[in-house]
């Protein structure tokens, strides 16, 4: 009987291998795929770099110094060495790595789709498919801290309605957010599915700010307000021909004169204010939109011009560091 | 409805249900009824009237800290906010509109959001809130808090700065945001809010010289309640600027400061007179050349004459006496602000205070902007150190290759000093995403250590393996994930192990072309083998079947029935004979026999018990002498043997046994 049991233990090895998952492709949260399903979400969250400590991801100081904002693209060499990192806990005999070798190519496949449906809206249809390049940007300026809760938004071509046009969140042509976490007070980690043409940042919308435009003049600021049609929430005249200066309470610094402002809105009929103005139709004409920054646009070719390769870097990774 | 995908909408007001206040709700019920004896009235089923009274409560004096969903600007912090109006956005939609006013036209909000520069006016925190109105006032009803913070102002900065009358209603609107919209919603549960707007814009201040100065602003969500008529009617009849003046940082710092040492030291300020005269721009410059007469010189001492002698916090006839006094109780949020503008009579220009609902602090400032931020960026990829690095004193340059690699110094494990290379996750050059590509799986991180072309290691992989390895390793939860995860393929792999080592034994039962899952029936076949045998040969498993009938137990009896029975009770067989009586009368008289049975016996059984023991001892000595640990140890009474094993039954061999024969046949077979 010692024989057959000897038996059983060599086989183990060859069962182990033939046992290797079929990457699974839906599936809820909390079931389990080809690994379990807590494994599955840390994972996925870790390929993101979560937790990674903050001097692997820059290793130097002077390589983000302050006020900058650095693009990059993710390694995906480095973020598969991560998680075989993870996976090795506990790999004890030859056994336990026959199986983690047997398992790991449906492990990586699921960690590529799911890596993408981390952020997805729970509305949203799932993300699937090959992975891609992962890009994206470190923020270091005191925007970040100032300015939390800003609103980055990408896109693979240079958007045709420019650069100050509104857009859907389920735009085409948008490149999906992967991760976009503050670091660091002052530090904003972004990760782009995709390689973007332009990268709009953003002031954060803080609910809707409302305001003028102003002009400076020495010691005195002059205010003016663009129009809005109340139906459409269109400016009246793009060209600033109807715009409205802002009336001010004589004595006071800054503050103004409502009852006067109103008057002159009531000139303009489409403003909805020649019948009384009330307070949802003054907040309608008062809403600013944010200041957007606009990189990459392909006018102005940034990354392009920032880097400048000197050796030819692709024969040197073949030569160097392909095993 | 809800509003669409990152839309919202806006409502002039929304009116509460009820208003704040003591509420009574009476009900009273009328029936009638038709019956046999004629119709009943209600007086007949008069039931009795029910007054329940009940109180709608709602932020009065201090706004619950989660009641607050977002201000603008934020606290605390630096900007060019000086073409926005500031505001406070409130999750409970009725807020504003919840009280009534008296005077006040109805759905007047009974809330604003003022904004004062640095020098205008005082906040006081952790006031009665009997001392948070302007005396005179009251407000009826209960009080939500004990303690609340006010704002102290004169009559002539709310004329200045405060929203008239007219303008209170446009400052209040009700929003709607779509509610998966996290950025507009921002926690809110139901997707509505209330917005108050401020009617100033926060201006930075510039000096002499036209550069910008950084300007503090206070906004304070103000509680307006029966000081409705403090407010202006509507905007003074002056006409209006087109243009507005920064603040001026004279009006403001000279001034605060200046109070500051007449409090302290008690001495006159005559020079300020003329400087504040000669430099303060034309509106503001007239009240402050006023408030910097012999009157302040006057108030100061008779402010720190108060303070010492009593801490009485109504006694507040200057506003210098609250400055000093009270300057310790001032959060930090109130600082700067609790200084008065002007000390001017209480007569000619009356203090007024309002309780403060949410008060904030933000600085006012010309050039940062989030634009000019963005715009004066350094933008580059990560790696890139510009065209002249910047030195460090004391530092090596960064050593760092077009790559993103970057030199670092490394201790290896012989302890040597070298520098190796290591590049993180962020990489300054493209990836290609084919599989190609992707790291082989590697078990340990000195596999993914590698030496470039110049002698020196590469690291970055080795670390990434490592940083995932450890990380992994301060979750106990993946530990264990990780590690039933593999039990449970190691137990299926023993499993499938096992059947295929035996494949022809489990063909034999489970029939051939079997699957794993056809293994679930082996318990159900073993359970059918076993009841077949059981019912094929009975006395095997089970012995012969008991009789139905049994003999009883024979009495042996010997001679006569009187010999037995007077041997039986130790008596002579004598007594029993005779007639009856005489047998009555012998049984009577006789003596019954006692024998020293007990004491006799009892010797012999102590003696008995004991030499027992003693061999029993004996015994399990000479045993495990012999056996050695063969035996069951049994807490209670020591080393005992174990139980003794019956000779084996022999069993008929059957089916099964039949097949495992066959199967160590086989087996020998194989295995030469």
């Amino acid at each position: 009987m010692s024989n057959s049991k000897l038996d059983i233990l060599e086989n183990l090895g060859l069962q182990l291998e033939n046992a290797s998952a079929v990457p699974k492709t839906a599936f809820a949260v909390d079931d389990d795929s080809a690994m379990p399903a807590e494994l599955r979400n840390w994972l996925v969250r870790l390929r993101l770099l979560d937790d990674v400590p903050f001097a692997y991801l820059v290793a130097d100081s002077e390589l983000l110094p302050p006020e900058s904002i650095r693009w990059f693209y993710l390694d995906r060499r480095w973020t598969d060495a991560l998680v075989q990192g993870a996976l090795s806990v506990g790999t004890i005999n030859s056994d336990d790595r026959i199986q983690l070798n047997a398992q790991y190519e449906a492990i990586r496949a699921e960690l590529d789709v799911e890596e993408r449906n981390l952020r997805k809206h729970p509305d949203d249809q799932r993300h699937s498919g090959k992975a891609g390049p992962i890009s994206g940007f470190l923020l270091r300026s005191s925007a970040v801290s100032g300015w939390p809760g800003l609103h980055v938004r990408a896109f693979d071509v240079d958007p045709a309605e420019g650069d100050s046009a509104r857009y859907d969140e389920d735009d085409p042509r948008r490149i999906r957010l992967l991760r976009l976490e503050r670091l660091a007070p002052a530090v904003l980690l972004c990760l782009f599915d995709g390689i973007p043409k332009v990268v709009h940042i953003e002031e954060p919308r803080q609910g809707i700010q409302f305001g003028f435009m102003h002009e400076d003049n020495g010691n005195q600021r002059k205010a003016t307000l663009r129009p809005r049609d109340k139906a459409t929430f269109d400016y009246l005249a793009e060209d600033g021909s109807k715009d409205i200066d802002v009336p001010f309470r004589a004595g006071s610094s800054g503050v103004v004169d409502i009852r006067r402002l109103s008057e002159a809105l009531a000139k303009e009929t489409a403003t909805g204010a020649a019948d009384g103005l009330d307070s949802a139709e003054y907040a309608l004409q008062l809403v600013r939109f944010p200041w957007r920054q606009v990189f990459g646009d392909v006018d102005n070719d940034e990354i392009g011009q920032v880097f400048r390769p000197t050796i030819k870097y692709i024969d040197m990774v073949t030569g160097v560091f392909k095993p | 409805m809800a509003v669409g995908k990152g839309k919202f909408q806006l409502y002039t007001r929304i009116d509460p249900p009820l208003s704040a206040g003591e509420w009574r709700l009476r009900a009273s019920q009328n029936l009638e009824a038709q019956a046999q004896t004629g119709e009943l009235t209600a007086e007949q089923l008069k039931i009795d009237e029910a007054e329940i009274h009940f109180r709608v409560k709602s932020p009065r004096y201090q706004l619950p800290p989660d009641q607050l969903l977002s201000t603008f600007p934020p606290a605390n912090s630096f900007g060019n906010y000086g073409s926005r109006l500031p505001q406070a956005v409130i999750k409970r939609r009725t807020l504003p509109w919840e009280r009534a006013m008296d005077g006040a036209p109805e759905g007047t909000p009974w809330l604003a959001l003022v904004v004062i520069a640095e020098g205008e006016a005082r906040l006081e925190t952790g006031v009665d809130i009997a001392d948070c109105v302007t005396p005179g006032v009251t407000l009826s009803g209960v009080a939500d808090v004990e303690k609340g913070n006010c704002l102290v102002v004169r009559k002539s900065l709310i004329d200045k700065v405060f929203p008239t009358q007219n303008d209170l209603p446009l400052l209040a609107h009700a929003r709607e945001v779509d509610i998966s919209d996290t950025e507009l919603m921002m926690g809110d549960d139901d997707g509505f809010l209330a917005v108050v707007i401020a009617n100033r814009l926060p201006l930075p201040a510039k000096d002499d010289d036209g550069n910008e100065v950084p300007v503090k602003y206070l906004a304070c969500l103000i509680n307006l309640e029966n000081q409705f008529d403090a407010l202006l009617e509507r905007s003074p009849d002056p006409e209006p600027l087109f243009f507005t003046q920064f603040v001026t940082r004279k009006t403001t710092f000279v001034k605060a400061t200046a109070d500051y040492d007449h409090i302290n030291m008690g001495t006159a300020g005559a020079f300020r007179r003329g400087e504040a005269i000669a430099r303060g721009p034309a509106p503001r410059a007239e009240a402050n050349s006023k408030g910097s007469s012999s009157y302040s010189v006057a108030s100061g001492v008779a402010a720190s004459k108060a303070a010492t002698s009593a801490s009485a916090k109504s006694q507040w006839s200057t506003a210098s006496l609250d400055a000093s006094s009270s300057i310790d109780l001032q959060l930090d949020m109130a600082r700067d602000f609790n200084i008065a503008e002007a000390a001017v009579g209480n007569l000619l220009d009356p203090e007024y205070r309002f309780p403060v609902l949410v008060h904030w602090r933000f600085t006012s400032t010309e050039s940062t902007t989030f634009r000019s931020l963005m715009e004066n960026l350094d933008s580059g990829l990560l790696g890139d150190v510009g065209e002249k690095p910047a030195q460090t004193a004391g530092r090596m340059p960064l050593e760092v290759v077009e790559t993103g690699h970057v030199g670092l110094e490394h201790k290896t494990r012989e302890g040597d000093e070298v520098r190796s290379w290591y590049r993180g996750p962020l990489l300054p050059h493209p990836t290609t995403s084919d599989d190609a590509d992707r790291l082989p799986l590697a078990h340990s991180s000195d596999q993914l250590r590698i030496v470039v072309p110049d002698g020196r290691e590469d690291l970055s992989l080795a670390s990434a393996f490592e940083v995932g390895r450890l990380l992994a390793l301060s979750r106990p939860s993946m530990v264990a994930a990780l590690l039933r995860w593999r039990q449970q393929h190691y137990q299926a792999a023993r499993l499938s192990s096992l059947v295929e080592a035996k494949r022809e034994v489990w063909e034999t039962i489970l029939g051939k072309d079997f699957v794993l899952e056809d293994l679930d029936a082996l318990g159900p076949l073993a359970g059918r083998f076993l009841v077949d045998a059981i019912v094929k040969q009975p006395e095997t498993f089970l012995r012969a079947p008991r009789p139905r009938v049994t003999p009883g137990r024979p009495i042996p009896v010997d001679g006569s029935a009187t010999d037995v029975l007077g041997k039986g009770l130790g008596l002579g067989a004598d007594l029993f004979r005779g007639d009856l009586d005489s047998m009555l009368e012998k049984v009577r008289k006789a003596e019954v026999p006692k024998v020293d049975l007990v004491l006799k016996e009892l010797g012999t059984r102590q003696i008995h018990a004991r030499l027992d023991r003693e061999l029993d001892i004996e015994r399990v000595d000479l045993v495990s002498n012999a056996l050695a640990n063969r035996f069951v140890f049994n807490p209670v009474a020591g080393p005992v043997f174990p139980p003794i094993k019956l000779a084996p039954t022999v069993i008929a061999p059957d089916a099964l046994d039949a097949i495992l024969a066959a199967e160590t046949d086989n087996e020998d077979e194989d295995q030469p």
